[in-house]
């Protein structure tokens, strides 16, 4: 494969970097083909040049180094930040501000030349247009830039050192001079530093979890067992840890080449989609943007049929563009978004992309991971069988369901024999602890048993009784043999040996059983009744253990030389006393997480690298499988004369989703609401992520090994466990549930739900604003009035006293059971709907700019210019030189009299739109409720109130405010906007009410946003 | 596992209430007939929808309905605006202004104005004279008369309830009486002379902006007059030996730098008192009020030279500032 793909990218060195990433990354996305692990290690070896006993020779490796490179992870092509960042300012809204800000420079470099004078207005103007452009970009940026270090979590897998065997010699050396064709030797705590076939082991076993999600240790030998690269026994994998025995073995892939570079490789070049938030925002911000442009174009356009000169258009349509932005609407859904953030991470959720926030509440799939999210990654005692029957084992420290077993004499039989049969020891110095927090040396199976063997408290502590009994001979584990034995002496002075292994091998052994108290000969019947309860273990998808036992002869006393090779001592006849069946269980929360999430439409499927049973079994126990009947699917057989049951649980396993087409990928996850995917691969789980993409639904994706890191990334949120989750799952996630609790998830969907609707309601609240910044301008043109209210008035409103109320509602409380109801629909249920526009202009915009012409007219006839003097007057009152302007009483206005009139007026226009805003806040607090059932709790809505009102005077009231066009208003002023006020209370809550009377009516289908 | 065992026992109503979220969720999914459709045929499918029979997006009724609902809604805030304005403006007194002088945004400075003003540019003050051209000084005649058409025809005014008065320094209107402007005072400026512009030694008018309810304080103390008032000015002042008769806002003309002082040539003021006789103040909007004006003759102005001119109006409550033309006006004028 690797010569392949070097091949491709010779090909196209003439290619930019980013085509090759592209090439790269299409390349691992393609499951790994190939027969290394397979082919006769003769023609492996011819292959790649080397020896099997004495390696490569130093000098070949050196050449081979040379050509293929180092042993490391290849990092992605990076964007510069500066291109970054000038995308930010580029974005959304920016462009329509950039024209903005350029024609008003634009109209100061005229005048300069014409008049020679300062257009100082325009001047400030276009300054501050920039200053919001940048500022507002960079906020983005911040917010936006994360350093992704997956690669460098990645390469922080890779060991930094190897063993290898050249020309015959043995040498330590930097793991990135590692070579195709090195012969490797590696013994236990070592990482393996590349893809290895093993070509001689004793007792090797490697730890795969972070690969396959398989819980145990695996044995690793020299035997091809699967034509399945991942699940075949003689391979061992580039950055997993090897945990017993040694091993030696041929290095087949280096760096980016092996299974777990290519996760890296495709983890670290995946470009995730954009979030569902982000879409939003987009589109809204499209809408408006063209939306802008049209009034801008139109108006513009009509300006200049009305003979203006072009100075004078230019001058609306920076005005039409300023008004119709809503320039503070990013921020404001930024700092949103990261008030949720905080409460989130103070529930244990930890949100690294501030987006995702609002993601986990769109979600409609979750893919999980099973081991390490859904369950403890931690093997336990599960059941046990003896005295012929099944117990379901207590792993608890109150030992509350012990009672029914632990009485009886074939239970302690069972512990006497699980106690001395094991291998594994709790380390020294934790003995205050819990026991199931101790820590334990040994393997993932015989820690359990120990623990368990603590906890029941049989024979007082495992270890006195070990030391009262001591071992004499052991025989560890093997795959050939598939059991253990221990040779001990009893405190009676006789010896035991007892013995621990596969149940079908242990039973093969065993004639007699111990039974009732009394030791039976092992029937047939009895023999088959054994069977059976094996079988049911398993198929609970746990792993059974046999355990049987022999008391020898007088004559094997304890200073008998017992020996392992060859055995002198009776292996046969022994007496059987049971099962034990360990399991990795699932968390404890889990199962209502998953009931909570269901309930809250969304359907969880698992995919896991485990075994299809196994995985079935948890399914069944976290609730994810409810279904009476499932399907394994486990060929494609299955698959094609598939019916429909849409009741039906299914059982996917790897294999057979490897043969599917996309289409029947789709077809399965439409059709079953229960779905179990075992023995994926990486790719595999981004390909199920992407079926579901595929059919529109948003999708979480929950892991903690390397192996979940892709579909992490793709999907539409990746969360990972915080404390068991490996480092590569951290930074591939935009979420980290730092108490590995699955039950946040369902915490998290809660607040994204509700940021979502929330978020809407900022933006209905927001948006009003827009109709009364629009219309005096298109007044301005159409009627002639003079502007009621200017530019730097509109920027003040967005920028200064719309910002702390709209983002106040963050804070507001859920006005239903918001996990009672499905997720949104990302194609219908928008953040801005149609029906939020027509709230938001044709309703309370307009109420509000009809409050702010209301008051401009009256401060105008207050000081003389009636309203019917006013429509076409606006070519005099702008004059310049007229300096005796005839109002309506007779008075005659100079131009500076007049603009000092006209500047108090846009700030009493921004002062009604400040007051008519205050309803608009109270009817934006809910949606459907009224506000007396809603209430006035919301303290920072509150304090957002006063703190606006505050602002609107400060710009009023400070004298220098003189400079941006702002004077002092009356305060009977402020009250002409209160009928319009009061107006947008009463209608809306009778609409409100109206629509919780009639929830089908014609005003909850159109105005229900 | 205690709580996998109840989720087991649970009943199948919980599983009925899934099915109808899952039905709810296969909505999601992408309708395959509405990919293949190109942009073209869904905009044509949005403008009118065969199959639903949606015009924009809604049906004839769903249209109607909404329309029906917007007139409604839009009546009702109109019925609210014109209520607001029916109620405000009963507060408002068709002849007195709420807010005067310092209480409104007009203030108590008021501005000077003059006549004739260039009509076919707005932004322009330059009076551009061809005094040969009797097609232009007819022009800038009528502009004039435009202006003093209520002077030479007052019953052309309204008359209200206010009585036309001849006033004098020792004659001052009462509340009920307006002080007549008499035609006469501007003696060389009058119409029947064309204002003297086809001699090339044009009149300006000069008024001062009326606000209601404004009274000058007056410089009407010659030892007291303030250093920046110009020479001449300040003789004539000096030379009224009568009180009564120094209550009057004075006026002055001149070119703004020495060269203009030196091209405008002397200047005569009509009345010639040289100012806005104390008696027209304060304004009251009575009717038939008429703006007492000065007219300023330029006698020999260099011709074929634009001349910056800037007229002021004096009195302690008149503030001057070039820059903002407070208190004073500011013309050129160009003699072919």
């Amino acid at each position: 494969m690797s010569s392949l793909f070097k091949k491709k990218i010779e090909r196209k060195k003439s290619l930019s970097r980013k085509e090759i990433s592209l090439a790269r990354l299409e390349n691992f996305r393609k499951e790994v083909i190939t027969d290394t692990h397979s082919v006769p290690l003769g023609e492996l070896c011819r292959r790649l040049y080397t020896d099997r006993e004495t390696g490569l020779r130093p000098e070949q490796a050196a050449e081979i180094l040379a050509k293929t490179g180092p042993n490391t992870l290849t990092p992605s092509t990076k964007t510069p930040e500066i291109v970054k960042f000038i995308k930010t300012l580029t974005h959304g809204f920016s462009i329509l501000l950039w024209i903005g800000a350029l024609l008003c420079f634009a109209a100061v470099v005229i005048r300069m030349i014409t008049t020679h004078e300062m257009d100082s207005d325009n001047l400030i103007l276009g300054c501050v247009l920039v200053v919001v452009v940048v500022v507002t970009g960079g906020f983005t940026y911040f917010q936006e830039h994360k350093s992704h270090k997956i690669m460098e979590s990645f390469a922080n897998m890779v060991p930094p050192k190897a063993t290898v065997i050249r020309g015959g010699e043995t040498m330590t050396i930097m793991s990135k001079d590692l070579v195709e064709g090195d012969l490797v030797e590696m013994k236990f705590g070592d990482r393996i530093p590349a893809d290895i076939r093993v070509i001689h082991s004793q007792g090797f076993k490697v730890d795969n979890s972070a690969l396959t999600g398989e819980s145990e240790p695996q044995f690793r030998g020299n035997e091809c067992t699967s034509d399945n690269i991942l699940e075949s026994k003689n391979f061992t994998f580039f950055s997993t840890n090897a945990v017993e025995g040694t091993a030696r073995g041929i290095v087949v892939a280096c760096g980016d080449q092996t299974i777990m570079g290519r996760i890296a490789g495709l983890t670290a070049r995946l470009q995730p989609n954009k979030t569902p938030i982000a879409r939003e925002l987009e589109h809204f911000m499209k809408i408006i943007s063209v939306w802008a442009c049209f009034l801008g174009v139109i108006f513009g356009g009509a300006a200049l049929a009305m003979n203006y000169s072009w100075i004078e258009a230019s001058l609306f349509l920076i005005g039409i563009i300023v008004a119709n932005v809503p320039e503070g609407l990013l921020a404001t859904v930024t700092v949103c978004l990261s008030v949720t953030a905080k409460k989130m991470a103070a529930k244990n959720c930890l949100v690294k992309n501030l987006e995702a926030v609002e993601t986990l509440g769109s979600t409609s799939v979750i893919c999980s991971d099973k081991t390490g999210t859904l369950t403890q990654n931690k093997m336990t005692v599960c059941h046990l069988w003896c005295d012929s029957k099944i117990a379901h084992a207590d792993s608890t420290t109150s030992q509350d369901e012990a009672k029914e077993y632990n009485g009886s004499e074939g239970f302690k039989v069972l512990m006497r024999c699980a106690t001395l049969c094991n291998r594994a020891e709790f380390i020294h110095g934790e003995e205050d602890k819990p026991v199931l927090l101790r820590q334990v040396r040994g393997d993932a199976s015989e820690e359990a048993i120990l623990k368990f063997v603590e906890l029941t408290k049989v024979e007082s502590s495992p270890s006195i009784f070990r030391h009262n009994n001591p071992k004499l001979l052991e025989i560890p584990f093997s795959s050939t043999t598939k059991y253990q034995i221990s040779i001990h002496g009893l405190e009676n002075g006789r010896c035991l040996m007892v013995m621990k292994g596969a149940p079908e091998r242990i039973l093969a052994r065993c004639t007699k059983i111990f039974l009732n108290n009394k030791t039976k000969e092992l029937s047939d019947e009895l023999r088959h009744i054994c069977d059976k309860a094996c079988t049911e273990l398993a198929e609970k998808g746990e792993r059974v253990l046999g355990f049987c036992d022999l008391l020898l002869d007088e004559k094997y006393h304890k200073d008998y030389k017992f020996c392992a090779e060859p055995p002198n001592f009776p292996r046969r006849e022994l007496r059987f006393v049971g099962f034990m069946s360990l399991i990795d269980p699932p968390r404890p929360q889990v199962p209502d997480a998953v009931q909570r999430c269901k309930s809250a439409g969304i359907r969880v499927v698992m995919v896991t690298g485990d075994h299809p049973i196994t995985a079935k079994a948890i399914a069944r126990q976290v609730g994810i499988i409810q279904a009476e009947e499932v399907i394994d699917a486990c060929n494609m057989n299955i698959i094609e004369t598939l019916p429909v049951f849409k009741d039906k649980a299914i059982v996917i396993h790897g294999s057979t989703l490897r043969d599917m087409t996309n289409e029947e990928l789709d077809d399965i996850l439409h059709n079953y609401r229960e779905i179990v995917f075992a023995r994926t691969s990486p790719t595999q789980k981004l390909q199920i992520v992407e079926g579901c993409q595929r059919l529109g639904e948003i999708v979480a994706v929950t892991g903690d090994g390397v192996n979940d890191a892709p579909a992490l990334k793709r999907a539409d949120i990746g969360i990972a466990m915080g404390i068991s989750g490996s480092e590569v799952s951290q930074q591939s996630a935009d979420m980290i549930l730092l108490d590995d609790n699955f039950a946040s998830i369902v915490t998290g969907v809660e607040e994204g739900r509700k940021i979502f609707d929330n978020l809407k309601k900022s933006i209905a609240y927001t948006l009003a604003s827009n109709v009364p910044e629009i219309l005096p301008f298109l007044a301005f043109v159409l009627i002639n009035i003079p502007l009621p209210l200017g530019v730097m008035a509109i920027l003040c409103i967005d920028l200064l006293t719309d910002m702390l109320p709209a983002i106040s509602l963050a804070y507001e409380k859920a006005e239903s059971d918001i996990m009672q109801r499905p997720p949104r629909n990302p194609k219908t249920d928008n953040l801005v709907t149609r029906k939020l526009y027509f709230l938001a202009y044709g309703h309370i915009g307009i109420i509000e700019a009809m409050g702010g012409f209301f008051v401009y007219f009256a401060i105008m006839a207050e000081h003389g210019f009636k309203p019917h003097q006013l429509f076409g007057l606006r070519q005099k009152w702008d004059s310049e030189t007229i300096n005796d302007l005839v109002d309506s009483y007779g008075q005659e206005w100079s131009y500076i009299s007049r603009k000092e009139l006209e500047y108090t007026c846009y700030t009493a226009f921004m002062i009604s739109v400040v007051v008519t805003q205050w309803a608009d806040l109270i009817v934006c607090k809910t949606r459907i409720n009224s506000i007396c059932q809603q209430g006035m709790g919301n303290m920072i809505l509150n304090i957002s109130l006063v703190v606006e009102t505050v602002v609107a005077c400060m710009l009023s009231y400070i004298p220098n405010m003189n400079y941006l066009k702002f004077y002092p208003v009356m305060f009977r002023w402020w009250c002409y906007s209160l009928p319009f006020a009061l107006f947008i209370i009463i209608f809306d809550e009778l609409r409100k009410l109206h629509m919780r009377k009639y929830p089908t009516g014609w005003y909850r289908q159109e105005t229900y946003y | 596992m205690p709580s996998s065992n109840n989720l087991r026992k649970q009943p199948s109503r919980s599983l009925s209430k899934q099915d109808e979220l899952l039905s709810i969720q296969t909505q999601y999914f992408v309708k395959l007939e509405d990919l293949k459709l190109t942009r073209k045929q869904k905009c044509l499918r949005f403008v009118y929808d065969t199959d639903t029979k949606k015009v924009m997006g809604r049906t004839p009724t769903s249209w109607s309905k909404i329309g029906l609902f917007y007139l409604i809604f839009y009546g009702m805030l109109a019925a609210l605006v014109a209520i607001c304005m029916w109620v405000f403006l009963q507060t408002l007194d068709p002849r007195i202004p709420k807010w005067q002088q310092d209480a409104s945004v007009i203030g108590t400075n008021p501005g000077l104005g003059f006549r004739p003003m260039p009509k076919d540019n707005e932004e322009s003050t330059l009076i551009w004279l061809q005094g040969t051209n009797k097609a232009n000084y007819l022009n800038w005649f009528d502009n004039i008369m435009e202006f003093l058409d209520k002077y030479y025809t007052p019953g052309k005014i309204e008359k209200g309830n206010a009585y036309l008065k001849t006033c004098s320094y020792t004659e001052w209107p009462t509340e009920t009486e307006v002080c007549e402007v008499d035609v006469k005072d501007w003696g060389d400026c009058s119409r029947d002379q064309f204002f003297n512009y086809y001699r090339s030694s044009p009149c300006i008018f000069l008024k001062l902006n009326k606000i209601y309810g404004w009274t000058p304080d007056y410089y009407d103390d010659p030892y007291d007059l303030p250093p920046d008032m110009p020479k001449h000015l300040q003789d004539h002042i000096r030379n009224i030996t009568r009180l009564e008769e120094r209550r009057n806002i004075w006026v002055s003309c001149e070119g703004e730098n020495p060269a203009d002082v030196e091209y405008l040539g002397p200047v005569q003021f009509y009345p010639p008192v040289q100012g806005f006789p104390g008696y027209y103040f304060p304004f009251r909007n009575s009717e038939g009020y008429l703006s007492p004006l000065v007219a300023v003759r330029f006698l020999r102005p260099v011709s074929g030279i634009v001349i910056n001119i800037e007229c002021r109006a004096w009195a302690k409550n008149i503030h001057y500032n070039r820059a903002e033309r407070m208190g004073s006006v500011h013309f050129e004028l160009l003699i072919d």
